[in-house]
């Protein structure tokens, strides 16, 4: 190309421009991503303190430490229990709702715009107004229930006049898991119904010709064709609420005892709160296997039930 | 007895008038076309008949039976789309299958009977060896055989089939062409297939709606409307090369380049009318070749004459010829409404 002997201007190189363009995204990797996941791993196999930098490799001793305690045990299973059981009803919303959605009805942008809320709201502030909405005392939900007959002297619920719902261990668990499926319901919402209007209009008319009703082209037409985008919401949603500590940390701070401690929470817990980097690298770590599977296995089988 | 009956029948979609008053009554075992170029309201007439679409004004009879309100499933139609809109998660049978699962509140199988159903339309078809296969899995004359099965299984009063061969390769749709008139033919069903290709449609259909701007220009048979076009739409848009249009002192007439020839070559001078040519560029098509020029003495674009290539006659660019064209064959059209006049009328005047 060189023989029109023209002054090569720099972003006409192609690498160049390959580079410049990639090197945000990146650098982003690199130090945000790749350089503190490192950073834990090695701080997971030493004795590192906040009070002792020095990193002394120890081998395995974190881990085996983490796995015998009693507290890490039951936040792991505490955690496993969260994520599963809020991802049911993520995907049962979610579905509802996305359906819903993709509906013709009046009022229907101001609807989703309202419904997109709790996923576009910062995280620490949406769980500063639960907080209050779930207040021991002046919880405005215990308020109408105490109006409406359902809690005070001669309540239905309770004689009392509040229901106590971060402090208690089952309404506590149940108060947790209700606030991360609505704070992640929208995002799975909208990524199924970003497969919904994905399906082709002539297989659904085709269904409809065909003599289908409506449960009949949701539950073997429709559901079956966005099954793939389904696994990938489940997967975003259910990696997001594994590594999670924000909710936790400003509701219950893991409490009453130990109820509603999950991982993220614990381990900042022990590693930054504590001082005991090494450990708290563990914990977070113990994670990342169980993740990676997960991950690999749900996107095998998106792949596989993919169409076309 | 016609089996579908559209009578003033219209679709508007906020201002664009889809499909503007057709009246249509088809018959029993008929192949039925509609044609027209895209946009002209075909699909949507079709999407009408199947139930898919809401008519603003009119009502459609299937059977006897006023079915303008009624739901898809109760109009005993079937439909085949032009992207087959096979249901890429089911095998072939359960594609086949699944109509009459649908309709079990219409008409309950068990099993066996579905299995001999489904079993014995693949076999009508030759696809009961790809029982077993997705449709990502099959070529496309086979996907385009899998929907016509899915759409024939029920025993559909009318077939419904929207451009089905347009999707498949030149070589493939010829045959595609012969075998869907022959499944047709034996099956006596009631076929409406939309297309906007007029070899299609003069191939396939025993009538021909030629449609424009959601209006009906003419229903007749593949000649009929070759022959004696209504008016000048039709006139011009079937044909390929299409009808040369002239016009002399008010008034438009067209002729086809089949029977544009040189004067000694028409076999019938006295009723022939002469024309000077000018020929400006010929092409060899092999068969045929294709010659481009004006007619001095007319207002009108370029026109073209079809000349056999196996007749002896030398055709010289830049030149004039004396060409003439059958009486029979010069059909006059209204300046204004472009609809046909008969030719005495304009005998006189001319």
């Amino acid at each position: 190309m060189n023989h029109l002997s023209l002054p090569a201007f720099p972003l006409d190189n192609r690498r160049l421009v390959g580079i410049v363009f990639l090197a945000p995204a990146l650098l982003y990797m690199l130090l945000l991503v790749g350089f503190p996941f490192v950073l834990a791993i090695a701080f997971g196999f030493s004795d590192v303190t906040v009070g002792n930098t020095d990193l002394n490799f120890v081998g395995l001793q974190n881990y085996l430490a983490v796995w015998e305690n009693d507290v890490f045990r039951q936040v792991f299973e505490t955690t496993i229990r969260f994520t599963l059981v809020s991802q049911v009803f993520i995907l049962i919303f979610a579905n509802i709702l996305a359906i819903v959605f993709t509906q013709d009805f009046t009022g229907k942008w101001f609807a989703r715009f309202i419904f997109i809320l709790p996923w576009a709201t910062p995280v620490s502030l949406a769980m500063i107004g639960w907080l209050w909405m779930l207040d021991t005392k002046y919880s405005p939900i215990d308020y109408l229930l105490l109006q409406t007959g359902f809690l005070g002297p001669n309540g239905i619920l309770s004689s009392n006049r509040n229901l106590f719902w971060l402090a208690t261990p089952d309404l506590s668990q149940i108060s947790v898991i209700f606030v991360q499926v609505w704070r992640m319901t929208p995002l799975a919402t909208v990524i199924l119904m970003a497969g919904l209007s994905s399906i082709p209009t002539d297989i659904l008319d085709q269904a409809e010709v065909d003599g289908s009703r409506f449960m009949r082209t949701l539950l073997q037409i429709k559901l079956p064709l966005i099954l793939p985008i389904m696994v990938i919401a489940l997967l975003f949603s259910m990696i997001t609420m594994f590594g999670d500590m924000t909710v936790v940390y400003v509701l219950t701070r893991g409490g009453p005892v130990d109820y509603t401690r999950v991982l993220g929470l614990y381990s900042f817990q022990v590693g930054i709160e504590g001082g005991n980097l090494a450990q708290g690298a563990a914990i977070s770590l113990f994670a990342f296997p169980l993740l990676l599977a997960m991950a690999i296995f749900m996107l095998r089988t998106a792949s596989r039930a993919e169409v076309q | 007895m016609s089996i579908v009956q559209l009578s003033g029948l219209k679709k508007y979609f906020d201002a664009v008038r889809a499909v503007d008053g057709v009246d249509l009554a088809i018959d029993q075992g008929e192949f039925l076309v509609i044609l027209g170029p895209s946009g002209c309201g075909k699909t949507t007439l079709m999407r009408l008949i199947a139930g898919l679409e809401k008519p603003t004004a009119g009502q459609i009879h299937i059977g006897g039976a006023d079915v303008t309100d009624l739901p898809p499933r109760k109009r005993g139609v079937s439909m085949v789309f032009q992207s087959y809109a096979l249901y890429p998660h089911m095998n072939v049978y359960n594609n086949i299958a699944f109509p009459l699962r649908a309709q079990r509140r219409e008409k309950k199988y068990n099993k066996r009977e579905m299995r001999d159903k489904v079993e014995s339309t693949a076999r009508l078809l030759e696809i009961d060896m790809l029982l077993d296969r997705r449709p990502r899995q099959l070529s496309g004359g086979q996907r385009q055989r899998v929907a016509i099965a899915r759409a024939m299984v029920t025993q559909p009063a009318v077939l419904l089939l929207d451009e089905p061969l347009s999707n498949l390769d030149a070589k493939l749709r010829a045959n595609a062409r012969d075998e869907l008139k022959d499944f047709q033919r034996s099956s006596n069903i009631t076929a409406i297939f939309v297309t906007h290709d007029q070899i299609e449609a003069m191939g396939l259909g025993d009538r021909i709606v030629v449609m424009s701007e959601g209006k009906i220009q003419q229903i007749g048979t593949p000649q009929h409307i070759y022959d004696d076009p209504a008016n000048e739409f039709v006139a011009t848009f079937l044909g390929s090369p299409s009808m040369n249009i002239l016009s002399r002192e008010g008034f438009r007439f067209g002729f086809r380049p089949e029977h544009f020839l040189p004067r000694t070559l028409q076999d019938n001078p006295e009723n022939s009318r002469l024309f000077h040519y000018f020929v400006k560029r010929v092409e060899y098509l092999g068969s045929d070749r294709l010659v481009y020029g004006y007619v001095r003495g007319h207002d009108s674009a370029l026109t073209l004459a079809k000349v056999p290539s196996n007749v002896r006659v030398s055709l010289d660019i830049e030149q004039d010829y004396e060409f003439a064209v059958h009486n029979s064959d010069i059909k006059y059209f209204d300046k204004r409404s472009g609809q046909r006049i008969k030719q005495q009328n304009l005998a006189r005047a001319d």
